[in-house]
């Protein structure tokens, strides 16, 4: 009953979207505002990914509400899995020598690409979201090749608070300096080169720092918590 | 045939979303249903960047051989893809542990057997 | 230049707790009062700049419709009032409340619940509409959830689930949107919508509608209401149904009136709003059980009579709706609050529980009197005006079918009345047995809701007070033109 109740649902939804998109041909051009982002880009923010500018300066408050829907889901699930420390599960079974190495040789190489990643947000591909991901991504591994790795949870709520507290930081600076919150009131540089870009380079340093050290704790609570 | 071919994004992001809420209205185990979430919000992200295609256009990034403004794909919704995307990652953390607490309370995870609250 | 630090100020309480933290637990509870109050000074100072200009400020300081703006407008600012007039009520109610757990990921939770709740209902970008309205349902998730007991997991499983179906909507309709009009602001596309075609128009806007409605209580969409309202600790309880689903209602508000120019659907939202009235009440009607699920179905309705009054679709009706959400936003919250300690004190969610409760608890169940009084509508407390406004703004229509309408919903709040007046009897008039350890709440619960029925009591006798920037919100929501002119700036 339920099945077919849900099929006639969906039979309605799909037609729906049929209409809908037959509006808006795949592959037209219907840029609005984002032509004037392409144009003026480069001059207005310095940064030369256009995406970054839009994520960054353009539309920077969407990505403060992001970033609070990040540390938000973080924090409910700390509350949830509270008290997290059940102690250590001995009949784990220890992983190979191979990849305990491995991971001790990779967990600095992989820090580092992530931080490549959103230092470099502005010139290449990437950015503060991205290069937290590859470096909570590291602590992933530890996890998996260690028995006994575990995080210090008290260090990474701090650094995730610290940078959180920094890009609202930035933002008020930018609205006592330039007049409007999150402006980018720091020089625009040269563009391509790393120097640039102005406010967007540091909030793009925060947003990494929180990002990894968010996933990595949202990671180390869902590994520390046994049930059962 | 021809237009199911030419707008393949599009068909592609509607079978995400419609399967993704099948499994949601559908299934009785919690774990699916959160995968069943992740499907939705996987479709939802495709549809919106397939929105923002523009047939021979690149990613939107200026290089040093400089191409012509014309030449891009529409920057935002990239920029809300991002967005959603950790919006769906929050999301699910959030899901996975209310499902571990749940399971630790009730020992199973069959929607249909989870009904202490009465009406 | 001073607008933008209503959304700077709790979003950086919110991320600075735990830094506060590190020098005295103590200390960061009480961070989110802080920044609550320093919001309400602040909205409260913008009050005469508002009234006569809507402040439109640019985030980023480019020109609209090229970045994210905020519309301090009327409407805008007597929510964020009110959200950080209840916020800091419930924060410092919560402080002693609020005994076990991680107490300080609860206040930083709730901050952002209001965080959110204040972005959404100050922002003229519908993707930063979704963005901040995402913040508001993870903090909600996490609350509801926030005891780890059977009921509120099961609760907040799913509310999660259902909220989730809501955003992916939500978003399959801006993804339409954008592409479709290449723009964001609302007021760009309310400025373009008038060349599309109606079909297209439609299945956005009830993508959109759908996705809120979840939140704003529509029925069918509110199945997951009854349980999350009933099983959150009471203050959480306080928090949702006095802000959350208000807020909700807001995002539809808006959606309807100003991005796009609907007249024929109105009729549709007025009925669908009266339906969701009648099932509400009469769910509440038959709770005996659980003295917070019966006030978790009073929410329902109450937010039907709000959307059967945005469906009037005049400034009348307007006018009539935003006043009972104010009323609801103020009642409800007393009577989640009050209700707390009660339930704290006595052991026990069932009715017959809280016999003769009224000689040992007397404040707080004269309070909680106040606001039952104020709900059901009855001279002279807030809510009798509030209802006054609706009935008239319907009657003012001179169709029939609305006559008809105002019979069921004076119905609905006969049935109002019933259920209410049960629970005073039982409170006043009934006698208690093995109450004697019950005591007084603390001060903590006292004052906050002692604040509460202040206003709704000073609302109701004095109406003029708040009727002004009522009429001049609701004329901010009706008059799409207005609304494009200030933030584009062409009309």
């Amino acid at each position: 009953m339920r099945k077919f109740v849900s099929v006639i649902l969906l039979g309605f939804i799909a037609a729906g979207f049929f209409f809908a998109l037959s509006d808006i041909p795949f592959g037209d051009d219907r840029m609005g505002v984002a032509k004037y982002y392409i144009e003026n880009g480069i001059a207005q923010t310095g940064a030369v990914n256009i995406v970054t500018s839009v994520v960054v300066n353009y539309r920077a408050l969407d990505t403060l509400g992001e970033v609070t829907v990040l540390f938000v889901a973080s924090l409910g699930l700390g509350a949830l899995l509270y008290p997290g420390n059940r102690g250590v599960d001995e009949e784990k079974q220890r992983a190979s020598l191979i990849v305990r190495t491995g991971a001790r040789i990779l967990f600095p190489l992989i820090l580092l690409f992530g931080a490549y990643i959103f230092v470099h947000g502005h010139l290449t591909p990437g950015g503060g979201f991205q290069g937290g991901a590859v470096i909570a991504s590291a602590f992933l591994l530890q996890y998996l090749a260690h028995r006994h790795y575990q995080l210090d949870r008290r260090q990474f709520s701090l650094v995730e608070s610290g940078s959180g507290a920094a890009f609202v930081l930035v933002g008020l600076l930018g609205l006592a300096v330039g007049g409007y919150f999150l402006n980018n009131f720091i020089g625009k540089g040269v563009p391509y080169s790393l120097f640039s870009a102005g406010v967007i380079p540091i909030l793009y340093v925060a947003i990494g720092l929180k990002v990894g050290a968010e996933l990595a704790g949202i990671v180390a609570g869902l590994m520390e918590s046994r049930s059962g | 045939m021809e237009a199911l071919y030419s707008n393949m994004y599009y068909v592609g992001a509607g079978a995400l979303i419609l399967v993704g809420l099948y499994i949601i209205l559908v299934k009785s185990n919690l774990i699916k249903v959160i995968i069943g979430i992740h499907l939705l919000d996987t479709g939802v992200n495709v549809l919106l960047v397939a929105v923002g295609y523009i047939k021979g256009g690149t990613a939107p990034i200026f290089t040093r051989t400089s191409l012509a403004p014309t030449q891009f794909v529409d920057p935002i919704p990239q920029a809300l893809v991002l967005t959603a995307i950790v919006i769906g990652v929050g999301v699910l953390a959030l899901a996975l542990s209310i499902v571990v607490k749940l399971y630790e309370n009730y020992g199973t995870l069959d929607v249909r057997k989870i009904k202490g609250l009465k009406w | 230049m001073v607008a933008p630090l209503l959304i700077a100020i709790p979003f950086l309480a919110a991320f600075a707790v735990p830094l506060f933290s590190l020098i005295s637990k103590r200390i960061s509870y009480y961070i989110p009062a802080l920044a609550l109050f320093a919001n309400l000074v602040i909205s409260l100072v913008l009050i005469p700049r508002v009234m006569s200009e809507t402040i439109v400020v640019s985030i980023g300081g480019f020109p609209p419709p090229f970045c994210i703006n905020l519309v301090v407008g009327p409407v805008g600012l007597l929510l964020a009032i009110i959200i950080s007039l209840i916020g800091l009520l419930v924060s410092i109610y919560g402080v002693n409340y609020i005994k076990e757990g991680p107490k300080d990921k609860y206040h930083m939770l709730l901050l952002a619940l209001l965080a959110g709740a204040t972005g959404m209902v100050l922002t003229g970008d519908i993707f930063n509409l979704f963005v901040f309205f995402e913040i508001l349902s993870l903090a909600s998730y996490a609350l509801t959830a926030y005891n780890r007991d059977r009921a509120g997991t099961e609760a907040a499983i799913k509310y999660l689930i259902q909220g989730s179906i809501g955003s992916a909507f939500i978003l399959i309709g801006i993804a339409f949107l954008y592409g479709m009009f290449g723009t964001l602001s609302m007021a760009d596309i309310a400025s373009k919508v008038g060349g599309a075609d109606p079909g297209f128009l439609f299945v956005s806007l009830a993508l959109l509608i759908t996705g809120f409605g979840i939140e704003a209580a529509i029925f069918p969409l509110n199945a997951w209401l009854p349980d999350a309202h009933s099983s959150a600790p009471s203050s959480v309880s306080a928090i949702l149904s006095g802000i959350a689903i208000e807020t909700g209602a807001y995002a539809v508000a808006r959606i309807l009136y100003t991005v796009f120019d609907s007249d024929g659907i109105m009729l549709l939202i007025a009925v669908v709003g009266l339906i969701t009235l009648l099932i509400g009440e009469m769910s509440a009607f038959r709770q005996r059980e659980d003295i917070k699920r019966l006030l978790a179905y009073s929410s329902i309705g109450q937010m039907g009579l709000i959307l059967f009054a945005f469906g009037i679709a005049t400034r009348a009706g307007v006018f009539a709706a935003l006043f009972q959400l104010l009323n609801h936003m103020l009642a409800k919250s007393l009577l989640f609050l009050a209700v707390g300690y009660m339930i704290y004190r006595v052991g026990s969610k069932k009715l017959s529980a809280f016999s003769g409760l009224g000689k040992r608890m007397p404040v707080s169940s004269f309070v909680a009197t106040i606001a039952v009084f104020s709900l059901v509508g009855l001279p002279p407390f807030a809510g009798f005006m509030s209802k006054f406004s609706v009935v008239r703004a319907a009657l003012a229509l001179k169709d029939p079918m609305f006559l008809w309408f105002v019979v069921l919903m004076l119905i609905a709040t006969v049935i109002e009345a019933g259920y209410f007046f049960r629970i005073i009897q039982n409170l006043f008039f009934k006698s208690g047995n093995s109450l004697e350890e019950v005591k007084e709440a603390p001060l903590s619960c006292l004052v906050p809701i002692s604040v509460l029925a202040a206003l709704i009591l000073i609302i109701g006798v004095y109406p003029q007070l708040v009727s002004g920037i009522l009429d001049a919100a609701a004329q901010g929501l009706v008059e799409r033109t207005a609304y494009i002119q200030y933030v584009l700036g062409v009309p």
